[in-house]
């Protein structure tokens, strides 16, 4: 049996990683050849997990039904994609693709060439523990490789329709890429702990794969967004769900964390901060994959588990986490740095960005766990939803994003008496207030708040912008990828900014044939029509949208019953133009006939996920002049 | 400063692994069972057999209130718990949610009623009053307040664990 | 010129209200309509606001929230209503009372030791 194989592959890869964390414990790290044979080991094991989970994707898309986790999750109905995505769709299947990223990157920095051979097998070596203690779990208590048999049912159970998607089937991929890419930083700078070596320019060497690694994990919680404003139909992109939240703090963690690196691999300061920062993102990585499998939080992300496997992870990651900060701690001083930042200078400037993220991180942390603290101490629920975090993120990200204008002039390494740019601060100020202001008696809508966002966003925009113009003109060199991220950062309060300033929704009782008029648009029910497909039957309406400057577009809303599990699901329809996209959903036929019909104007959404795009190329930027200047 | 630092890097995480593992091993008990004390909420509803007004005046003594439905599945499997009980002299009100009158009564012929009297919420306010949130869902009243409130079928393990030990803690007689 | 600007638009937008499925009298009703919504937790989900839930619960509430509104009841009094019938954990907007001081101004006070640290550690130098 073929399951019986990828089973066997799978723990013959997890005994080859024990062998590895092994040699490095026994070998002499310094020489080639155990260089050579800890090399070998790691690939040989990865390899073989490699196969195994290349087998599971068959037995997946050959509805091969005898395997427990495929027949729970997938059905001969579902188009091929979709049955090798459903691998992920709960637990068993997304760790053991956790495992395989886990291993993948393990893989691939194994291939790089590092000159520091020590420190490089130590890392492998840890590594290599992290993976067994992981692929342990998953063969103990979360076994994918389970097997009806000697019964073998005819068809799956269908998964979740709402699952059916394609944003949504690479959205994990992304995030898991994300999440299990620190383990590179993270055992690294252990190596060099452990190593003992206060020389090493560990920052340097592990600087391009946390970026990378933030990159995945930036277009996963993008994915994430956007897949739910146009699936979930209530045209909401971000809940603050406890899920949603779990990978936003390790997000917030690793910008600080590339922040702090970049200061550390250029001058030697910070280190204290950097790596702290390398072993927090990495426990928040894993904090979150507990969280979500622990069935400890109430949300629709979680992945229904029992409270068993949520102590296994706790205590798991325990021993990680405690174990890197005792090292941390016990080698403290090998992270003091001779030199102290000088007051004002672009390092001061990190530094202090570094505790606002951590205010928020803190912030977050504490609204997760609240409700549980509570119910715990008062024996009665009660939840923490946007009110809480919009009350922390908004004040907070606007201080950060003026210390961050303030310091767009600051030096590496030499503080700044005056802002020299005078012309320009003044430029961008005066600019951004216009803009700001206007906005204001535009809209009228809105608290104070709202506007003082939408300022600092004008302001980031518009002050990277002349910095752009002038510099360019002046021939002066010009920080890319800096200078991305941080427009990104504009583009991302001020669109969030906008978007709650002008969306607004109302709901109709339509006929087919009425025509309702909505600020300036023209919505007319065209037509209703019964579609069959091979695994839903669908109502399918066309509306006719008329926008203010004439444009006509037509709309497909669509009210689906599912014949697996009899789920009924709303697909939403939606137009985007440049400055707002306009969303129909249809609900529930009345008594009278009528439908219901939801319109939505989502303004300036998109520019959200292009803030997200943005940041993401910066960091594109900066792994590919990484990889230019070493080659 | 070293040293503040050196605490708190232990100290921060080690809290909140505490806590994850106090809560983790906390005996969650039933998550649907709801001990707020509240009034009945007025209301001016019909019987469902004999379309008689009832109101809040109607209700009297210590009983119980089971919110069901034809159209409700888990309700069928717990009718033979309801009977039980109700063959055992304990006063069950059905306040019939969102049902249609002659569906309701055809399923109390098929499956036999087990109720003292049957409220017809139709539009399902008095249950929306009531907080609740689908069927069956079961309240326990003494002196016109609701003491306990279940969401989800009642079997033997719930009713002993949930009901009878309020029943118990607050000496009143069903 | 506003005026009758902002008058024309009143009417033109009264009668879209009544072919509305939520009938307010206003745009500031309607527009608190959408936010009540969004804050109030479907008692019926495992998570998500009555906004993103079409369970007949949150229907029935959408429907109930509609109505004190246009009967004139407050944001609160709609607020305290649910919360009474369904649990206090219905209220995304976590009430700030002493019992959630901590999670409201935690992150401020953090915040604040912070920078005063910080600033202390700047003046050393």
């Amino acid at each position: 049996m073929l399951v019986d194989l990828s089973h066997f592959l799978s723990v013959l890869s997890t005994t080859l990683f024990l062998l590895t964390s092994t040699l490095v414990l026994v070998l002499d790290c310094n020489k080639k050849h155990s260089s050579i044979l800890i090399k070998r080991a790691f690939s040989h094991a990865f390899i073989l997990l490699f196969f195994s989970f290349a087998i599971y994707v068959y037995l997946a898309a050959t509805d091969d039904f005898s395997v427990v986790y495929i027949s729970q999750h997938s059905n001969s109905m579902l188009p091929t994609f979709y049955k090798v995505t459903s691998i992920w769709s709960a637990h068993e299947g997304s760790m053991f693709l956790w495992i395989l990223f886990l291993s993948a990157w393990g893989f691939v920095f194994n291939l790089n060439k590092d000159s520091n051979l020590k420190i490089k097998n130590f890392a492998i070596g840890i590594v290599s523990i992290i993976i067994v203690g992981f692929q342990l779990f998953l063969l103990i208590t979360s076994n994918p490789f389970e097997t009806n048999l000697p019964f073998s049912p005819a068809n799956g159970a269908d998964i979740n329709p709402v699952l059916q998607d394609p944003a949504l089937a690479i959205h994990p991929p992304f995030l898991y890429l994300g999440y299990v890419g620190f383990v590179i930083p993270f055992a690294y700078g252990l190596a060099f702990l452990l190593n003992g070596n206060a020389g090493i320019n560990w920052e340097k060497v592990v600087r391009s794969w946390s970026v990378s690694a933030w990159i995945f994990l930036t277009i996963g919680i993008c994915l994430g967004s956007w897949w739910a404003y146009y699936e979930l139909g209530w045209g909401g992109y971000w809940f603050w769900d406890p899920v949603e939240n779990v990978a936003l703090m390790p997000w917030l963690a690793a910008t600080a964390f590339v922040h702090s690196l970049s200061v550390a691999s250029k001058s030697k300061s910070l280190r204290i901060w950097t790596l702290l920062l390398s072993i927090i993102v990495f426990s928040l990585s894993l904090f979150g994959a507990f969280i979500v499998r622990s069935g400890i939080i109430d949300s629709i992300h979680s992945f229904a588990n029992d409270p068993q496997r949520g102590m296994y992870l706790l205590v798991f990651i325990g021993i990680i986490l405690f174990s890197s900060l005792w090292l941390f701690t016990s080698r403290f001083d090998l992270l003091t740095s001779k030199t102290k930042i000088k007051s004002f200078s672009k390092e001061s400037f990190i530094s202090l960005n570094n505790i606002f993220f951590g205010v928020l991180i803190f912030a977050t942390m504490m609204g997760i766990t609240y409700p549980l603290i509570y119910e715990l101490a008062y024996d009665q629920k009660i939840s923490v939803g946007a009110p809480f975090y919009n009350a922390i993120y908004a004040p907070v990200t606007v201080l950060a994003s003026i210390i961050l204008i303030i310091s767009i002039e600051s030096k590496w390494g030499r503080s700044f008496k005056k802002i020299q740019k005078f012309n320009q601060l003044n430029l961008s100020l005066a600019l951004s207030l216009v803009a700001a202001i206007s906005l204001y008696f535009y809209a009228n809508n809105g608290s104070v708040i709202i506007y003082i966002s939408a300022f600092v966003g004008f302001l980031l925009l518009i002050r990277y912008l002349i910095l752009l113009v002038f510099n360019t003109f002046q021939k002066k060199h010009i920080n890319i990828s800096s200078m991305l991220a941080h427009m990104g950062l504009g583009m991302l309060i001020l669109s969030v900014s906008a978007n709650s300033i002008f969306s607004s929704e109302r709901v109709f009782n339509m006929y087919p044939n009425d025509i309702k008029t909505y600020r300036n648009i023209s919505i007319s029910f065209d037509d209703l029509q019964l579609i069959n497909n091979s695994n839903h039957d669908s109502i399918r309406a066309v509306f006719k949208v008329v926008d203010s400057n004439g444009k006509s577009s037509l709309l497909y809303p669509e009210k689906r019953k599912y014949f697996v599990r009899g789920q009924i699901t709303s697909e939403t329809a939606i137009k985007a133009t440049p400055l707002k996209d306009i969303y129909i959903t249809i609900g529930d036929q009345l008594d009278n006939k009528s439908w219901v019909v939801n319109v939505q104007l989502n303004y300036f959404i998109r520019y959200v996920w292009l803030s997200a795009i943005m940041m993401a190329l910066s960091g594109l930027i900066i792994v590919i002049s990484s990889y230019r200047s070493k080659s | 400063m070293k040293q503040i630092l050196k605490i708190l890097v232990f100290l921060v995480p080690f809290c909140i692994f505490a806590f994850f593992y106090t809560y983790l091993s906390k005996d969650n008990s039933y998550p649907g069972a709801d001990y707020r004390v509240f009034e009945i909420p007025s209301f001016a509803l019909t019987e469902l057999y004999t379309e008689t007004e009832l109101s809040n005046e109607d209700l009297s003594g210590n009983f119980l209130i089971n919110v069901w439905a034809s159209w409700c599945i888990t309700c069928r499997v717990e009718h033979g718990f309801l009977e039980k009980l109700s063959n055992n002299g304990i006063r069950i009100v059905g306040l019939n949610y969102k049902d249609e009158r002659s569906d309701a009564i055809d399923w109390l012929k098929k499956y036999r009623d087990p109720y003292e009297l049957v409220i017809h919420d139709f539009n399902g306010s008095l249950a929306l009053d009531m907080g609740v949130t689908g069927a069956p869902e079961t309240f326990l009243i003494s002196n016109g307040k609701v003491i306990a409130h279940y969401r989800g079928e009642v079997n033997q393990m719930i009713w002993e664990d949930v009901f009878i030990r309020v029943i118990k803690d607050s000496e009143i007689i069903l | 010129m506003i005026k009758i600007a902002l008058s024309f638009l009143f009417i033109f937008s009264t009668n879209l209200y009544s072919e509305a499925y939520y009938e307010f009298d206003d745009i500031e009703n309607e527009a608190r309509f959408y936010n009540l919504i969004k804050e109030i937790r479907c008692p019926k989900c495992t998570s998500g606001s009555l906004a993103s839930s079409n369970a007949p619960v949150s229907e029935d509430l959408k429907k109930a929230i509609s109505q004190m509104i246009a009967d004139g009841k407050s944001d609160t009094e709609i607020k305290n209503y649910i919360s009474d019938r369904f649990g206090k954990d219905t209220l995304y907007d976590t009430p700030v009372e002493p019992n959630t001081y901590v999670l409201w101004y935690s992150p401020f006070i953090f915040l604040i030791l912070c920078l005063i640290v910080f600033f202390i550690r700047e003046r050393a130098k």
